[in-house]
């Protein structure tokens, strides 16, 4: 590090990190590094490609949905169909749904790429905070989903829907919310 | 034949636990199979043997039982093969097979076993059959 002055002899060897200032009058014990990584959960035996699953939380809860496949980080990949139920290609937890007993034969369908690999793919868009000027404006958030997104939920549901559409009751079925009823 | 309490509905038709009754059982781990009466215990309690179905010998409640109409030509307290051979000769098992406990049994036994899509496809065909019938009852009311 380069230092004016006349007298302060040109330049000096400076620490690049400095220690901070704080230090704590006791010595803080160092916690024991957690190597732990979660595995790919276990798939319950109930959940193949093809089954119909009823989503129990989030926003779309009750909807009746069809599942792809499961991704590395354990969570399952799902589709409504979106024109059925308005569920997109998403990912959920597998705690958070009940299998049927209602397959559907994908073991055909082909999803793209960038679902499976690419877990980045389903993250949303950060939210923008707002300054503090702007907080008691009204905002128009435009959600529109990518293009790349609409895409391939339709790739992936113009390969789905013919197969429900030959089941009888099964389009019905997929679009209606699932509840406890007596009996 | 000596008569046992009166289990069935009471009435002119009531049925009675004797000797040679085909019973039902309702409820405990046999349930669903059909047994003959062969011998009573006391008020509550009768000895059944129901080798037709696979069923042991024993005592069994008479609360657990649901009587039927059927009866088979046995001496109290015969033998399992005495009771065996006459369930074959009337071929009482079949005969159980077309009454409306049978039927009722198995429709019950059905209804459990249906999955969530089963039972979404039972309340369209219940909702559409309904539907029916009222239209009918309104049209009916309408020209009346």
């Amino acid at each position: 590090k380069e230092i004016g002055g006349d007298k302060n002899g040109g330049s000096r060897i400076v620490p690049t990190q400095r220690e901070s200032r704080y230090y704590p009058t006791e010595d803080v014990r160092r916690r024991l590094a957690n190597r732990k990584k979660p595995g790919m959960a276990k798939l319950r035996s109930s959940i193949t490609p093809g089954t119909v699953l009823i989503l129990l939380a989030g926003a779309h809860r009750g909807k009746r949905v069809v599942f792809l496949r499961q991704l590395n980080s354990g969570l399952l990949l799902v589709t409504g169909p979106y024109k059925i139920n308005g569920v997109p290609l998403r990912r959920i937890p597998q705690c958070y749904a009940i299998a049927t007993s209602t397959h559907i034969d994908v073991s055909d369908v082909t999803i793209p790429e960038q679902c499976i690999i690419n877990e980045a793919y389903f993250k949303g868009e950060p939210k923008k905070k707002k300054r503090s000027e702007d907080m008691f404006e009204e905002t128009q958030d435009d959600k529109k989903p990518r293009e790349q997104r609409i895409k391939d939920q339709k790739t992936v549901d113009d390969q789905i829907l013919p197969k429900i559409s030959g089941v009888s009751h099964l389009k019905k079925y997929l679009s209606s919310l699932f509840s406890l009823r007596k009996g | 034949a000596i008569s046992l309490a009166r289990i069935g509905s009471s009435g002119i038709n009531a049925e009675y636990g004797e000797v040679g009754r085909l019973c039902y059982i309702r409820l405990g781990d046999n349930a669903g199979k059909t047994c003959v009466i062969v011998d009573l215990v006391d008020q509550k309690r009768l000895l059944v043997d129901g080798p037709h179905c696979g069923l042991a010998r024993q005592v069994i409640r008479l609360k657990n039982l649901a009587i039927t109409d059927l009866k088979v030509k046995i001496a109290r307290g015969c033998k399992t093969n005495v009771v065996r051979a006459a369930v074959t000769k009337e071929d009482i098992a079949n005969k159980f097979l077309q009454t409306s406990l049978s039927k009722k049994a198995e429709s019950k036994k059905a209804k459990a076993a249906l999955g969530d899509f089963d039972r979404f496809k039972l309340r369209v065909a219940k909702t559409a059959h309904n539907r029916k019938i009222r239209s009918a009852v309104r049209k009916l009311k309408k020209s009346s």
